[in-house]
């Protein structure tokens, strides 16, 4: 009896429902987002439910500014939302709502239903939300999988082709093996440590010489390779190609951005936060992974045509770049890593929306014969995507370029000169891919007629249906992102102070 | 006592798992992970962790393998047999396992784990009981336990979603729809692109005929 009694007088956790609020807006909107998607009314599922959607996004994004600087543990120390969290968030959202006006007239929401479709694309955003958060393993590992299950299925989620079903069976097999390394990699971190709580793993390495335990660094190892495949940091990047030029367009620009996001962010707090004081351990580690992964990157997207392939590649260096922003373990660091993948946002959205458009435009799907003749034909496509390739390369006047400064004046800082000047090799490797695409659009002015030819010759009565079908929304994708690549190339202190709020968020590193 | 009971359920564990990669018939490598599956349980069981030792056999040894069991019957492994990489893909994966055989190893001989030699960490009576997990679940862990129910909601969705690929297979469209930029607004107003929701898809699959399936679209071209 008095057990009973003591059982029944257990608490739960205190809730705080202001901090869990953004949470609550994307799980709840996923649900009824599938809901609505139930529907049979055309009507409904081909504009209400975008329309939804957007709405829980904007919700979402309207409730992590509210809570900025209102940093707070959550539900019994399991979750932390701070402004590194909240930053990154919001880059997800951003990112989401961009694929779902992205995947307005594309076939993928038609072919999977318009609910589950974006049903999954809210519970992916939360899974990242969530993952950005997390303060101990269950929390962490319980967020990457909200993270990469949908991820999965939208991959695949354009039945009918082929391509799109091979992008989302090669992510789920190598994306599972990318949980159970990352899951054995936890366990034995929590065997080495006695805490699945990134303090208790913090405490317990503080003191001792439990930093340099075997068994401990088998852990860190399998958790860094485990989250290697998630950012696709060389070697564990292969599936990456595949899975970019496979998957849907839409969703091949939102993982693109918004899972390396979530990604680098719970890399930032788990290696930056709990496991610093192993830093002298795994950094090295870390800073040679890093330059294998510029030059891989680099150099595997020069002989790329396809320019989805390309820019998997592109990302797969990028990756690199923002690994050394890691791996020094400095507030600066932490701050450059932030904002590099803040802008990575606006240059990657704006480089896909220009592809989603010439992939409707063109019967040449996402190769970079598209976008022969861009420049005289579509100014309004060629600037973004001039600007987005300039900005990825890192020419002055972009943001690309304040983010690489960031970089490699954090690398330097933090005494990894070398790898700074193999980020800037990297950089000078990757002009020419991208003044490839550039050259392309601008400099061959008299494709734009053979350009067209495919159309004609396709079928005419298809031709104009095809040109229509390319849409407002993704010039005005392309253009926005665009625009943000520019501006803040050129005023880049507002993003910069918004970087080093989140940068305050951890409190082991200076 | 213990020490026998840990030997015999340690060579189960690992009979079972080299028996789930070396036999070459799927359904004996598939009855090796329920001997591997249920040895584990009795390892847990020395641990004195009841409840992940009943979970273990319910959940896996119990539904997950009888799940195993349908799709072996159901696609027939027998003429395929599994084992068809080359060798040089073998000698590598062989490497490769090795290497991190001996990494574990230095990993778990090296460390400070001292229940190597020892009998472990101390045992607190009611640790690991189901009413003592069920009390983390719904204080400590209640954010992961939620995350995790909506998680499986998530699979459900995505296994619907892939699901409904099998009615789409068979039939005209696939022919005529073979790649993306073929897919216009107006075969979707026709409902030539499968547009049903979870029910249907539920509801409707494999045995839906050809014809069938050609006047139900009749039928819902209506709206």
């Amino acid at each position: 009896m008095n057990a009973l009694l003591a059982v029944a007088q257990i608490k739960g956790p205190h809730l705080d429902w202001a901090g869990l609020s953004p949470l609550i807006a994307l799980l709840g909107g996923a649900v009824t987002v599938l809901l609505l998607g139930l529907l049979r009314n055309r009507l409904v599922r081909r504009i209400c439910v975008p329309l939804l959607t957007m709405l829980v996004l904007a919700a979402a994004a309207g409730l992590s500014i509210w809570r900025w600087h209102h940093a707070a543990t959550l539900v019994s120390g399991a979750l932390r939302v701070d402004d590194l969290s909240l930053l990154l968030g919001l880059v997800a959202i951003a990112a989401a709502a961009a694929c779902v006006l992205l995947s307005l007239r594309a076939a993928a929401p038609a072919v999977a239903g318009e609910g589950e479709y974006h049903a999954l694309l809210l519970s992916t955003v939360s899974g990242m939300v969530v993952l950005l958060a997390a303060q101990n393993f269950v929390t962490l590992f319980l967020g990457f999988e909200l993270l990469s299950i949908p991820l999965y299925v939208l991959c695949g989620s354009e039945l009918r082709r082929r391509g799109s079903l091979e992008s989302g069976l090669k992510y789920l097999i190598v994306g599972s093996v990318g949980s159970a390394t990352l899951l054995y990699g936890l366990a034995l971190i929590y065997g080495a440590t006695g805490s699945t709580d990134f303090s208790g793993v913090a405490a317990a390495l503080s003191s001792g010489s439990l930093a340099s335990d075997p068994l401990l660094l088998t852990g860190v190892a399998l958790t860094a390779a485990g989250l290697c495949f998630k950012c696709s940091v060389a070697p564990f990047h292969q599936w990456t190609p595949d899975v970019y030029q496979g998957a849907p367009t839409p969703i091949t620009a939102f993982q693109a951005v918004a899972t390396k996001a979530a990604a680098f962010g719970i890399f930032l707090r788990l290696f930056d936060g709990a496991l610093i004081n192993a830093q002298p351990s795994w950094g090295p580690i870390l800073a040679a992974l890093a330059a294998i992964t510029i030059i891989v990157g680099n150099v595997g997207a020069l002989g790329q045509s396809s320019l989805k392939r390309m820019l998997a590649y592109s990302s797969v260096a990028q990756a690199g770049y923002m690994l050394g922003g890691v791996l020094v373990s400095t507030r600066l660091g932490l701050q450059a890593t932030v904002f590099y993948l803040a802008i990575y946002l606006f240059m990657n959205m704006a480089a896909f929306a220009v592809i989603v458009a010439r992939e409707r435009e063109t019967g040449e799907g996402d190769d970079i014969a598209g976008m022969v003749g861009l420049g005289s034909s579509r100014p309004l496509l060629a600037w973004p995507m001039t600007l987005a390739m300039l900005s990825l390369a890192g020419i002055p006047a972009t943001a690309g370029f304040i983010g690489k400064v960031y970089l490699i004046d954090a690398l330097v800082d933090g005494g990894y000169a070398w790898l700074a000047v193999v980020l800037v090799v990297g950089s000078m490797i990757s002009l020419a891919y991208y003044l490839r695409v550039v050259a392309a659009m601008w400099m061959r002015p008299s494709a734009g007629v053979a350009g067209a030819r495919p159309i004609m010759a396709g079928g005419s009565a298809e031709a104009p249906t095809a040109t229509r079908l390319s849409g407002l929304e993704v010039s005005v994708v392309a253009a926005l992102f665009g625009a943000a690549t520019l501006v803040f190339g050129i005023v880049p202190s507002p993003l910069l102070s918004l970087a080093r709020d989140a940068g305050k968020a951890l409190t082991g590193i200076f | 006592m213990s020490s026998v009971v840990f030997f015999v359920a340690a060579i189960g564990v690992l009979a079972g798992a080299i028996g789930v990669v070396v036999l070459a018939n799927p359904f004996y490598s598939v009855l090796a992970l329920v001997a591997h599956l249920i040895s584990l349980a009795a390892l847990f069981l020395l641990l004195r962790a009841e409840f992940v030792a009943a979970a273990q056999v319910v959940v896996y040894a119990g539904a997950v393998m009888v799940l195993y069991v349908f799709v072996v019957a159901y696609v027939g492994g027998q003429d395929q047999p599994v084992r068809s990489s080359g060798p040089g893909l073998r000698l590598i994966a062989a490497l490769f396992g090795a290497a991190l055989l001996c990494e574990l190893w230095i990993a778990v001989i090296g460390s400070s784990l001292k229940s190597l030699t020892e009998h472990g960490a101390p045992y607190t009576p009611g640790f690991g009981s189901p009413s003592q997990i069920g009390q983390l679940l719904l204080t400590r862990f209640l954010e992961p336990f939620e995350v995790a129910s909506f998680l499986l909601l998530v699979a459900a969705v995505g296994a619907v979603i892939l699901a409904r690929r099998r009615r789409g297979l068979g039939d005209e469209d696939e022919e005529r729809l073979p790649g993306f930029p073929a897919i216009s607004v107006a075969e979707v107003l026709s409902g030539r692109v499968p547009t049903g929701s979870m029910a249907e898809a539920a509801g409707l699959g494999y045995e839906v005929g050809e014809s069938a399936a050609g006047t139900r679209r009749q039928a819902r071209g209506g709206w």
